[in-house]
């Protein structure tokens, strides 16, 4: 406990700033680091030496990460993006013969200006123009600037001056905050901003050769001895430094760690940690502390704090002595949401893991929770480290769509490009590792084996992609049109199976196109409906490669009637059909047919000889047409012709007659020969007209199965039960019956009650 | 009269919602081509879109004048125009002759097509033969379920039928599963899936794929329909094509249920209007009479109207209060001018439908259901014919003849065919190939009849793998084995005495005593069983042995109450017969039937789509 703040340094009264090891570097430098050019990316992100120098600066806002660079002739250029390299010239500066002392680039209201230092000058720079500026309250004496810092937020400013005085102030340069006179003249190799969210005193840290100052609004300052060439890398919380040998973190204590570890802190959590300590002695000083917290009423407070204060320790003993604390404060509270406990857990957890340097990426938790899991889980992926990065999903139980799946397939499409491992190892290894996880589209991996020019691989690792539909677009790219059909018809998708057809129709000549189509059913109906409407001609070609000569017949009668305007040519296109019918031996249609065509042929020859309208009439219904025009003898004629059968032409003769009111013509028709339809049609259709007179005539002569429908038609009811009552027939007699009206009938409903009665007693 | 139902039967899911749905859809689509348009209508679609969405509420959304797709130049001046259409290729050129004449003209507008349901990728592709696909922006109202009432959703898509049983076309499958995918993302999974079809199979397989794709959504919801069955129309074709007999059955096949409402002529409402009248359980009349015989319909409004008159004559002598109690209790609830019309409509139907004929056209369904006679009843076919009383009911009796008879003997095929194209004109050579394309009407003892390609093409589709593909000649490997399916489900009930239909003891109700609708009983069989056990011979018969399947999950979640509900899909339209017999069922056993449909269907609907008219 006592030498926890052993590394603490006061800064100014109320601050105080600590340096540890993040960890010692392992890696396998052959230069020293002041021979190369050095980047490294923020939340504990990678460090890059570069030994070619090109002079140049990388920003961050809020569309993504900027470069400026200055080129040889002491111009500056921009980009606001480097994923769109987009460079943009900036303005010359006035009287600029050789490079700036110092230079920097400013972000302030989304817009990136270059700040540089000539002489004892500033400028600044934008897209428009360069205007001198002045920091406020600048020390006089300043004959050029060393070196400038811009913060980690671009909202604040530090410039070293030749004298060995720092100024702070805003990046706006309208105010200034403090400025601090080191005395050392010598130019910093570094100058950085450190600082955090909340920070109590902010600081910059300066680095000479081997040394390190940390100054702020006091009048000391903190200073560390380097023992090798060291690099610092601004951070959102504070500064990482690292050297050859080692990579440790610099930043002013967090208020919580503060709280607690300050010497002889009463705070709450300070207390509860104590608390717990003497717990853990069996001590009762357990009880006095936790009684202490407990009677101001800070208990939910201290726990707080330990927790918080657990997030910003590195060392994972310290970690977790305070959330044992937590733990321990969290048992004497009725209701303390759990949440804040278990996910510090777990951030704690995965922090650690990370933190390895192994890995090396050592995040401090507020760096954590600006980045979000998402982005630390993309940059293992990036850094291929898919074990750690699935363990990590499993743990903090992610979806699998966003975690495991993603990273998995990540994999995948690392796999395929391991060229020297065969086809079929890199397949199965995939569909070992991936399964059938949700989420995981095999087509996607597919498509990036394609991309690597294997396509066999593809072909292979499309067989797992379960979704048929998912695995056409790629075999269509891989032009196995043929393949993708078979997988379109399988996804049941009809849309998808028209798009591969066209596809195919293009690719093919047409033989294969249609031999392709003939294979499958469903492509072929799709394919001939579509047909129907917009390419006759085709369809027609369809039918006629595949020798469906039935079909080929209904093709060319349809085109009989939608096509052909003239009689010749609907003749021409039936005779056609009526060939094709023949040729698909159904001789009842090629008959039928040319009998429409003789009909046709005769249509248009009665029009011509009788005028009015006939074609496309039926052979009935053209008969019919005859006899109403009083042409009796065509009539006939036709109905020979055509052997319409007797019993058809009495049905029409009749019906015709009776339109026609024709009495007499009718009655002569009746008696021309016996009816080969009976008399009870012709009672029908005269009570139909309502002539009872003509109707009664044919009453008579119905035959007897008839006879009692027939005299009830024309209303004849004492005649028709005589009939019934004769016939003994006892249906007929309850029909007759039902036709009984009240008062006339009533003597014949009697009659036929008492042949009932009598019928009864046999 | 009107048989309520069982106390403990399940209460309906509310499909309003399904409503809510579209029209917010619709609208939020109207709202993308912002300020003043007019807007194109599919003929087909007026009538779904008016249960949807009203003028009020189209004009509300910037729709200044309505017009119908029809092959007629537009007339609009409007600055922007919006199609909302079926996605078929003759509506695509009109659309394209619309913009091309703009074109020409020099005139540049905005022009938006909405599909519904969805677009099809051939619809595009003809825009884009068109030229236009660029000036065009397309879009999609996925409008698929439209609750004609509260038991009854129908996908309104006739051309269901023809597409896939007769042309092979697949592309509705899809949508079908689409809609059920809706139906389980709003009212949770479906413990109990059975089907019986290739088409059924299909979507069944389709709709699976998508939920497994958007795998948890419906997890952990608790299923409000407790099962599921899907069945293909050609499984039973005998049903849909008798003569219907039941109230609304009968006012569907007289004067044809459009889309839930009837356009009643001047005949019923005894002026010289037409009024159109909206045909649903909200109608108290019309829904005590829906299910009935007609026979029992007539005798029990008179009675109604009697009883309507003494109450309206105990007026007299009734204080201000009582009054008004009578006035918003008794007569609001009656909704006196539907019951006239209902009246005026059972009037009509009972002239048309008691005469001799009618009586004896039943007599002859009667006998070709039952098969004996069949040589009296091919002759009443044929002298319905010769007499030309109408082309579409001579179809159906033919076709009711063939499948009853597993085809016509070859004589009565070639003589009723001959008989019908001298009465009713050559072009139906071509109906009589897509009936015999759908097996319909076929002949007796085929085989050698087939031609070469169709035995090899019916002969690849048996060989085929299951479900997966199908073919626009499959029918006609099949025989229909009508007689043996009807022996073995007992569908034509032994009655000593008169069948009462007062007080219906069973589904043949529906059909005047004579017979259970084939459907129907499959269906009340299989949710006995809870599968398809013990019923292979059937399926055999009716040519599904690979078509048929049962899908059961755990039932753990499922309230009893809803492992009471029933969904039943019928692919290629349900009738209004079927509908009664299940609600029949339904009261039997406590049970509730919902019914879900490509479009409501009869016999007229069957036969005119198989029949090919001159352009």
């Amino acid at each position: 406990m006592d030498c926890y703040t052993a590394n603490w340094n006061p800064l100014g009264d109320s601050a105080f700033y600590r340096k540890y090891e993040l960890y010692s570097m392992d890696w396998d430098l052959k230069e020293e680091l002041r021979d190369c050019l050095v980047a490294a990316a923020p939340y504990g992100g990678p460090i890059v030496l570069q030994n070619r120098v090109l002079d140049a600066r990388i920003f961050h806002t809020e569309f993504g990460s900027g470069v400026a660079i200055l080129t040889g002739a002491h111009r500056f250029t921009l980009s606001a993006n480097v994923g769109d390299l987009k460079l943009r010239r900036m303005p010359e500066v006035p009287g600029l013969q050789s490079a700036p002392s110092c230079w920097t680039v400013l972000c302030q209201d989304r817009v990136a200006h270059i700040l540089l230092a000539v002489g004892p000058d500033l400028y600044l720079l934008d897209h428009a123009a360069c205007s001198a500026v002045t920091p406020p309250g600048l020390a006089p004496g300043v004959s050029s600037f060393l070196q400038m810092a811009v913060s980690f937020t671009y909202r604040h400013l530090a410039l070293f001056t030749d004298t060995g005085y720092i100024w702070m102030g805003t990046a706006s340069l309208k105010e200034k905050l403090c400025e601090f006179n080191c005395n050392i003249r010598a130019p910093p190799k570094q100058m950085v901003w450190c600082s955090r969210p909340r920070s109590k005193e902010r600081a910059v840290v300066v680095a000479w050769e081997r040394r390190l100052m940390v100054v702020g609004d006091a009048p000391e300052s903190i200073q560390f001895v380097l023992d090798e060439d060291s690099y610092l890398v601004p951070e959102l919380d504070g500064v990482r430094i690292f050297s050859r040998s080692t990579h440790e973190f610099l930043h002013e204590v967090p208020a919580a760690s503060e709280e607690i570890f300050k010497i002889a802190s009463m705070a709450p959590g300070a207390l509860l940690l104590e608390a717990q300590k003497e717990y853990e002695k069996e001590s009762q000083k357990a009880d006095e502390y936790l009684r202490e917290i407990q009677e101001l009423g800070q208990l939910t407070q201290a726990v707080q704090q330990c927790i918080e204060a657990a997030g910003h320790e590195h060392q994972p003993d310290m970690q977790k002595s305070l959330l044992r604390a937590a733990s321990f404060g969290k048992c004497f509270l009725d209701r303390f949401p759990p949440d804040s406990f278990v996910h510090m857990c777990q951030d704690l957890r995965v922090l650690n893991a990370v933190r390895d340097y192994h890995i090396g990426i050592p995040l401090t938790y507020s760096q954590y929770k600006q980045l979000t899991i998402q982005v630390l889980l993309d940059r293992l992926v990036l850094r291929r480290l898919y074990p750690l990065a699935i363990q990590i999903c499993e743990y903090l139980r992610l979806p699998e769509v966003q975690g495991v799946s993603r990273i998995l397939a990540h994999w995948a499409c690392y796999k395929v490009q391991q060229k020297d491992v065969s086809d079929e190892d890199v397949a199965r290894a995939i569909n070992q590792k991936l399964g059938d996880t949700p989420g995981v589209s095999y087509s996607d991996i597919a498509a990036r084996a394609y991309g690597c020019g294997r396509t066999e691989l593809a072909i292979k690792l499309l067989e797992y992609e379960p979704r048929s539909g998912e695995q056409v677009p790629l075999l269509l790219k891989m032009k196995r049109s043929k393949l993708a059909l078979s997988k379109a018809i399988e996804s049941g998708d009809t849309d998808l199976v028209f798009t591969v057809l066209l596809h195919l129709k293009n690719e093919l000549n047409r033989g294969d196109f249609f031999m392709t189509l003939r294979n499958q059913p469903m492509a072929l109906s799709l394919y001939r409906q579509f047909c129907k409407h917009q390419e006759l001609e085709t369809l027609k070609d369809l039918y006629n490669q595949d020798d469906n000569h039935q079909e080929l017949g209904s093709f060319h009668i349809r085109a009989s009637y939608a096509a052909e305007e003239r009689i010749e040519g609907r003749v021409a296109a039936l005779q056609t059909a009526a060939d094709a019918f023949y040729k698909a031996k159904n001789e009842f249609a090629a008959k039928a047919t040319e009998d429409q065509m003789r009909l046709l042929r005769l249509q248009r020859r009665l029009e011509d000889e009788l005028g009015g309208q006939f074609l496309d009439l039926s052979l009935h219904d053209t008969v019919t047409t005859l006899i109403l025009g009083g042409h009796n003898k065509r009539a006939e004629q036709l109905a020979r012709d055509f052997r319409i059968p007797d019993k058809r032409l009495w049905w029409l003769k009749l019906t015709a007659l009776a339109d026609l009111e024709d009495w007499e013509e009718l009655e002569k028709f009746s008696k021309s020969k016996k009816s080969p339809i009976g008399y009870l049609p012709f009672v029908e259709i005269c009570m139909k007209q309502h002539n009872k007179y003509e109707a009664k005539k044919y009453a008579s002569r119905v035959g007897p199965e008839q006879k009692v429908k027939a005299l009830l038609l024309v209303g004849d009811v004492a005649q028709a039960a005589d009939v019934a009552i004769e016939h003994r027939n006892e249906a007929e007699l309850s029909l007759v019956l039902s036709h009984c009206t009240g008062a006339t009938d009533g003597a014949t409903a009697d009659k036929i009650q008492r042949a009932r009665a009598q019928a009864q007693k046999k | 009269m009107a048989f309520p139902h069982r106390p403990d039967a399940p209460e309906l899911p509310d499909f309003s919602m399904l409503k809510r749905l579209a029209r917010d859809q619709l609208i939020y689509l109207l709202e993308q081509l912002p300020g003043k348009k007019d807007l194109f209508i599919e003929a087909d679609l007026m009538s779904p879109l008016d249960r949807i969405a009203n003028v009020s509420i189209l004009k509300q959304h910037e729709v200044d004048k309505l017009y119908k797709v029809e092959n007629k130049p537009a007339l609009s001046s409007n600055e922007q125009l919006c199609f909302l259409v079926r996605p078929r290729i003759k509506n695509m050129r009109y659309i394209a002759s619309l913009v091309n004449a703009d074109k020409l003209a020099g005139r540049t507008r905005k022009y938006k097509v909405i599909f519904s349901p969805q677009k099809f990728y051939a619809c595009e592709m003809v825009l884009e033969e068109e030229g236009i696909y660029g000036d065009v922006s397309c879009d999609e109202w996925a409008f698929s379920l439209l609750p004609l009432d509260v038991d009854l959703l129908s996908m309104e898509l006739p051309e269901f039928f023809r597409d896939y049983f007769l042309e092979g076309d697949q592309r509705w499958i899809n949508t079908v599963a689409q809609a059920l995918h809706l139906l389980s993302t709003l009212y949770g999974p479906f413990p109990n899936c059975y089907g019986i079809g290739r088409c059924a199979k299909m979507a069944y397989e389709l709709w699976r794929n998508l939920e497994e794709e958007e795998d948890g959504e419906t997890k952990g919801r608790r299923p409000e329909i407790g099962h599921i069955f899907l069945l293909d129309r050609d499984v039973d074709f005998v049903t849909a094509l008798c003569s219907q007999v039941v109230y609304e059955g009968l006012v569907d096949d007289t004067f044809r249920i459009k889309c839930g409402s009837v356009d009643f002529g001047p005949e019923v409402t005894s002026s010289d209007k037409s009024l159109k009248v909206l045909l649903n359980a909200e109608d108290k009349v019309f829904n005590e009479i829906r299910n009935e015989h007609f026979s029992n319909v007539f005798g029990f409004l008179s009675q109604k109207a009697r009883n309507l008159q003494a109450q309206y004559d105990r007026r007299r002598g009734m204080d201000i209060k009582q009054m008004k109690n009578f006035v918003s209790q008794e007569l609001k609830g009656l909704k006196q001018e539907h019951r006239l019309l209902n009246i005026g409509a059972c009037e009509s139907i009972m002239k048309k439908k008691t005469k001799q004929d009618f009586q004896e056209l039943i007599k002859t369904e009667h006998a070709l259901l039952e098969g004996f006679n069949i040589r009296e009843s091919t002759s009443y076919i044929e002298e319905h014919i010769d007499r030309q009383v109408s082309p579409i009911e001579s179809l159906r009796l033919m076709c009711l003849l063939s499948i009853t008879e597993n085809g016509l003997i070859p004589k009565d095929y070639r003589s009723l065919k001959t008989q019908y194209l001298q009465s009713y004109g050559p072009e139906h050579l071509l109906t009589f190939s897509n009936l015999r394309r759908a097996g319909l009407l076929t002949e007796q003892a085929p085989g050698d009849t087939l031609t070469a390609v169709e035995s090899k093409v019916s002969k690849l589709v048996t060989d085929k793998a299951a479900g997966k593909i199908t073919d626009a000649f499959s029918s006609l490997a099949k025989r229909s084995n009508f007689r043996a399916i009807s022996k073995k489900l007992n569908l034509i009930p032994r009655v000593d005495g008169e069948y009462d239909l007062k007080v219906p003891r069973d589904m043949a109700y529906v059909f005047g005593g004579a017979y259970v609708p084939l459907s129907c009983r499959i269906i009340e069989q299989v949710l006995e069983r809870r599968s398809w056990q013990g019923l292979d011979e059937v399926v055999r018969l009716l040519n599904c042995s690979d078509f048929a399947f049962t899908d059961m999950t755990k039932e753990d979640k499922a309230s009893s109450e809803s492992l009471r509900l029933i969904l039943v899909v019928f692919l290629g339209g349900c009738t209004f017969s079927e509908i009664s017999a299940l609600r029949f069922l339904g009261r039997e056993k406590g049970y509730r039937f919902i019914f879900l449909t490509t479009a409501v269907t009869n016999s007229a609907r069957l036969m005119e789509a198989m029949s090919e008219v001159k352009a």
